[in-house]
């Protein structure tokens, strides 16, 4: 926090782009911080559920801090960056925002000259339908309107004029102010977050606006994979990744990149493995030579790199070079998804939970009989400029045969 | 451009329209050899003949319903009520018949009935009337009533030519007050509102003769910005404009010379309550006539209907509101 005391900062809050739109996405920022901008400049772009559009400065002066990462999505009225001003005026003294309705406007700056006698009966009145919609509008408190119709009436033309005095839609002055000595520890925090955040959301963005992107999903009975996994004492992950390496051998072109129109097969599978930091993001570390790995071997494998993406300590190295990637969200319960593929690769494989069902099962002698099995779905999304459905189809048939035939 | 009055706008959209269409023919009581009690149709006669420009009987539903035959066999009849208030005695030609015939037989009425209307000279009860909401209420039927000369002209070419029974209000106290320049030939007015003098600050929603009223009456009103819509046609009503006005100005007055309950004027309240309430700043405030037939006495009658002070001293409580 550079700016001194006696700035006046300006909060850039997300504004209402319209009545039934109640939040709105970060798409770009045009500054930095510390980055001088004038009024009315654009400083961000945003995006609703209706429209994209550009934020225009509320004010000149120097942007302080930037609260919302580009990606996120926030209510209406929450503050995404601050602007010091810096231009002698006078600060008023800090104030709680009102519930986290940052829109309402602040009152103290209003100047409402005439009719002090007709704004002290406006609690006691009415107000007509346009007036109360207009208030509604710009976020005004009428009755710190003052009414110059019959018996101090807020006539449509007096609030008119009181949106013309100060117009408020998209600042108000910022109630926080910056403790001298005390760095403000959740905000610094806060910016640490939002570039992971924006680098995972520019590579999801760019891999859909890249990829053709299509969701395959194959029913797997994990029974056999549950029996042995008890055994052996590893997680049902390695059994997918040890089925999908040997799937990956019976159909190659999965494990493959495609930069633009360069299609490259791999020989060995670098196995990414999506690995959650919780609030903070994902990331993919990668299993070098995966092929050469047993199930116990590439169980050991993910629980290392887990631990060391937990504790920030992968090189660059460990996230380089993948072929394939795993994801593998299922321990919360959900059954489906519809991965984003990590680019340049071609197929993403996501395993989610392996839950217990009621399902049709075939004895030797072509009775049917319904039994009580481990199943999961697993999800294929593969890209259709590299490659067909009935191939996405064939690698998942195979994937299932391996996981329904470990021993 | 010829400066006419909106009578001989009037006479000169029946002259076009008898010139330029065989299948027009004009039908009323004393058009032809008289001219036409307020003489419109002078000298008509003698240019198009007594074919084509026919004297009747009194004998209104005779009048409308001979138009309404002519009309299905492909003619373009325009017939003239001497007055408008004796229309009740065609009611059930042009109400039951005309208006239904497209529903009950899919058969097109082209005819346009002149209803000269409004009082203001002392002709009492059965000689100043404003009928135009009977017809609003009848489906089937189109309601249009002129304010200037040009649209006089225009709107009678309009309904002469719209396949439907058009009911044509000519207001009589303005046949030869109202002057303005209009444009020779055939021409169509839409049957939309016109806004006559745009504002911001009050609407004064009006037709016919109360338009030259709310104009002379909002001219200098304390610097009020206040807008004048002319309806012009009151079926179709033209939605659309009138809720346009009533979202800028917030604040509408409206203006009936006809009496008031169910006036054509309720109805534009009624649509802005509906739809325009978001909009409004005060309540919607209605100048009619009250329901009484209208005096012969001169000052009685200037007593009930809607004058220029009348409709200043409303716009200006409402203004104040």
């Amino acid at each position: 926090m550079s700016s001194s005391p006696t700035d006046v900062l300006i909060d850039v809050t997300m504004p209402q782009m319209g009545v039934s739109v109640a939040e709105g996405t970060v798409v770009a920022w045009r500054v930095e911080p510390g980055d001088r901008i004038e009024a009315e400049a654009t400083i961000c772009e945003i995006s609703t559920d209706k429209i994209d559009t550009e934020v225009p400065s509320p004010a000149t002066g120097v942007v302080t801090e930037i609260l919302v990462p580009v990606g996120e999505t926030v209510d209406v009225g929450t503050v995404m960056a601050r602007i010091a001003t810096g231009d002698g005026a006078v600060a008023s003294p800090p104030q709680p925002l009102d519930g986290g309705t940052a829109g309402a406007p602040t009152t103290e700056t209003k100047s409402p000259s005439p009719a002090p006698v007709a704004a002290a009966r406006n609690g006691d009145r009415r107000y007509s339908p346009v007036v109360q919609r207009i208030a509604a509008e710009h976020g005004i408190d009428l009755s710190q309107v003052p009414g110059t119709g019959r018996g101090g009436r807020v006539r449509k033309q007096d609030v008119m004029a009181f949106v013309e005095t100060e117009e408020p839609p998209l600042h108000i002055e910022s109630p926080y102010r910056p403790e001298p000595v005390t760095p403000p520890g959740p905000v610094a925090e806060g910016g640490e977050l939002s570039r992971m955040r924006r680098q995972i959301g520019e590579h999801m963005k760019r891999s859909l606006e890249t990829a053709a992107t299509c969701t395959t999903w194959i029913e797997v009975d994990m029974s056999r994979v549950e029996a042995v996994r008890a055994r052996v004492g590893v997680t049902a992950l390695a059994f997918v990744a040890r089925a999908s390496i040997d799937a990956i051998r019976e159909h190659p072109s999965i494990n493959a990149w495609l930069e633009g129109d360069r299609y490259t097969r791999h020989t060995d599978v670098n196995l990414g493995i999506a690995v959650s930091l919780g609030d903070d993001g994902l990331i993919v570390p990668v299993i070098q030579r995966a092929h050469e790995l047993s199930v116990e071997g590439l169980a050991a494998r993910v629980r290392d790199i887990a631990r060391r993406a937990r504790g920030r300590e992968l090189t660059p190295d460990d996230v380089r070079g993948g072929t394939f990637t795993i994801t593998n969200p299922g321990q919360y319960g959900s059954i489906m998804a519809t991965p984003i593929i990590n680019q340049p690769q071609v197929a993403i494989l996501d395993f989610e939970a392996v839950i217990k069902r009621a399902v049709v099962v075939t004895d030797a002698d072509g009775n049917d009989s319904i039994a009580i099995r481990p199943m999961t779905i697993l999800g294929l999304s593969w890209d259709h400029r590299a490659l067909d459905g009935a191939l996405a189809a064939q690698f998942l048939a195979s994937v299932k045969r391996n996981l329904e035939s470990v021993s | 451009m010829p400066t006419l009055t909106y009578l001989q706008a009037i006479s000169s959209a029946l002259r076009d329209e008898l010139r330029a269409d065989d299948r027009v023919l004009l039908m009323g009581e004393d058009i032809g050899v008289f001219g036409g009690a307020f003489k419109v149709t002078d000298g008509f006669i003698e240019e198009f003949g007594p074919d084509r420009v026919m004297d009747t009987p009194l004998a209104e539903s005779g009048i409308i319903g001979t138009a309404v035959g002519a009309a299905v066999v492909g003619m373009r009849p325009v017939c003239e009520m001497q007055f408008s208030d004796f229309i009740s005695c065609g009611f059930d030609q042009l109400v039951n018949v005309a208006g239904k015939m497209h529903y009950r037989q899919g058969l097109a009425v082209p005819i346009t009935v002149r209803l000269p209307s409004g009082g203001g000279f002392s002709g009492g009860p059965f000689h100043s009337q404003n009928p135009e909401a009977w017809f609003m209420h009848s489906p089937g039927i189109k309601v249009v009533a002129p304010s200037t000369a040009e649209d006089a002209k225009g709107l009678l070419h309009a309904a002469i030519h719209d396949p439907n029974p058009v009911c044509y209000m000519e207001h009589k106290h303005l046949y030869r007050r109202v002057k303005g320049e209009v444009p020779s030939g055939v021409f169509e007015t839409p049957f939309t509102a016109r806004v006559a003098r745009p504002g911001s600050d009050l609407v004064v929603i009006a037709y016919g003769a109360m338009v030259p009223v709310a104009l002379e009456a909002t001219e200098d009103l304390d610097g009020a910005a206040v807008e004048v819509l002319d309806l012009r046609s009151l079926v179709p009503l033209d939605e659309e404009a009138i809720l346009d006005s009533v979202e800028r100005c917030s604040k509408v007055v409206i203006i009936d010379e006809a009496n008031a309950t169910c006036a054509a004027g309720a109805q534009v309240a009624a649509l802005i309550a509906e739809k325009g309430f978001e909009s409004l700043d005060g309540p919607v405030v209605r100048v009619a006539t009250p329901d009484v037939p209208i005096p012969f006495s001169p000052p009685l009658e200037a007593a009930v209907l809607p004058g220029v002070d009348k409709v200043k001293e409303a716009c200006r409580e409402l203004l104040a509101y």
